[in-house]
């Protein structure tokens, strides 16, 4: 077996069999867990349209598994840095390429699993309406590289600071900026400065697409704009973790 | 009096040439006959508005757009289309005299209430805005969502990770 796929089946036993990696599971369906009881028990959301929830689930899971993977690819060098495992990693016959390849498959393999857990809580909110299958479609395709491309920006500040409190904390800061359209309205959005960074914000435009998807019943030739800004993100920051894995810090 | 006579004249003539280049525009409005009868949250409506020049001139950068009004009691408000319409506006249309535009307006129905939809219209030359008749409808209320689907997997997918975390601390302690 390659040693990158190795680590991969490490890091993807570490979340399934570690207690730490089940607490991060359990936190992430508590987060689409809250969401999905908060429907019910408040009137106003419980009338929304059944469109517009799948919408709200679907960017919730984005966001829950974006956190998830900041704090995985925050460990992935720094963490074994702290624990002392890093320098034997490195002397063993593994090349900083396998390494950064491993903890990368290890990270997929993880938004694998939160991707499937996410399915039956789109199906509990969506079933019986509109567009859920074109739900579970883009977000496996817009949903999957901003989510990666999280892990893997956490992946690249991991192995450059060294420090996993430190990259998590940037990281997380991104992602707070990045997923703030979660939380402000399109009206707000619709300013220059808001149509600016929603040109350039990966995490928008995921949330734009399933909104027109979605909501609107958009077709996906209007969806292609987003699609190459979530595989530039995906692209830049894996090639980011790339660079800065060929010399992670010891220090 | 000759002269009286030549300021009626010019006065007649630029009232005339400015009644002239006023837009008129005649703007009707009509529910789609396949619309649901009894529409309720989650439907899709269909309005179709036919906008005529009624004057002697062309129009230029005819813009129309759709609005929404809520008119439930305790609740009267202009409506945000973000989620209602994603058509919401025909934007730089020319219109010959005597000419015609059809347009086919999609609305989703998100919140049950009353309602009432009108179209409206100006051109680039023109302060005037042309409104259509309006179109008062009900949505009904519909529960999207379930309560009996939900909790199983709200409370049971945390309660089942809760579950595997424990087993394997009891399977860990007890290997120790």
């Amino acid at each position: 077996m390659k040693p990158s796929s190795l680590i991969a089946q490490k890091e993807r036993g570490a979340l399934l069999q570690n207690q730490r990696g089940l607490a991060w599971l359990l936190a992430y369906s508590g987060i689409l867990s809250a969401f999905a009881l908060l429907l019910i028990s408040n009137k106003e959301l419980s009338l929304l349209d059944n469109a517009q929830i799948v919408y709200m689930m679907a960017g919730t899971v984005t966001a829950a598994g974006a956190l998830i993977a900041v704090i995985m690819g925050a460990d992935a060098f720094a963490g074994e840095r702290e624990r002392g495992t890093l320098v034997p990693l490195l002397t063993a016959p593994v090349s900083p390429a396998q390494l950064l390849m491993g903890k990368a498959l290890g990270l997929v393999s993880a938004w694998l699993l939160m991707y499937l857990l996410a399915l039956p809580y789109l199906w509990a909110v969506g079933a019986g309406g509109q567009n859920l299958l074109q739900a579970i479609f883009y977000l496996a395709l817009f949903g999957t590289p901003v989510v990666l491309g999280f892990g893997y920006l956490a992946m690249a500040l991991s192995a450059r600071s060294g420090s996993v409190l430190s990259s998590m904390l940037t990281s997380l800061i991104v992602l707070l900026f990045s997923a703030s359209p979660l939380l402000i309205g399109p009206g707000l959005r619709n300013s220059v400065i808001g149509k600016a960074i929603d040109a350039v914000n990966p995490f928008s435009g995921a949330l734009n697409t399933f909104d027109s998807v979605i909501i609107d019943s958009a077709p996906f030739s209007g969806q292609l704009a987003r699609l190459a800004l979530v595989l530039i993100w995906l692209s830049i920051t894996f090639l980011a973790a790339r660079v800065t894995a060929r010399h992670p810090n010891f220090r | 009096m000759k002269h009286l006579q030549v300021l009626l004249l010019l006065a007649g003539l630029l009232l005339g040439s400015g009644l002239a280049q006023a837009a008129n525009l005649d703007l009707q409005l009509a529910a789609d006959p396949k619309n649901p009868s009894s529409p309720t949250m989650g439907d899709w409506m269909h309005f179709n508005s036919v906008i005529s020049n009624t004057g002697q001139q062309a129009i230029d950068g005819l813009v129309a757009w759709i609005s929404l009004v809520e008119v439930t009691a305790g609740h009267e408000q202009p409506m945000d289309l973000e989620d209602w319409s994603a058509h919401k506006a025909v934007t730089g249309t020319t219109l010959a005299p005597g000419g015609s535009l059809q347009t086919n307006w999609p609305v989703r129905l998100i919140k049950q209430g009353d309602y009432r939809v009108v179209i409206s219209a100006t051109d680039r030359n023109d302060k005037t805005v042309f409104t259509s008749p309006t179109i008062q409808f009900h949505v009904a209320q519909k529960p999207v969502v379930e309560s009996r689907r939900i909790l199983p997997v709200a409370l049971g997918l945390p309660l089942f990770i809760g579950g595997l975390m424990g087993y394997r601390r009891y399977k860990q302690h007890h290997a120790g």
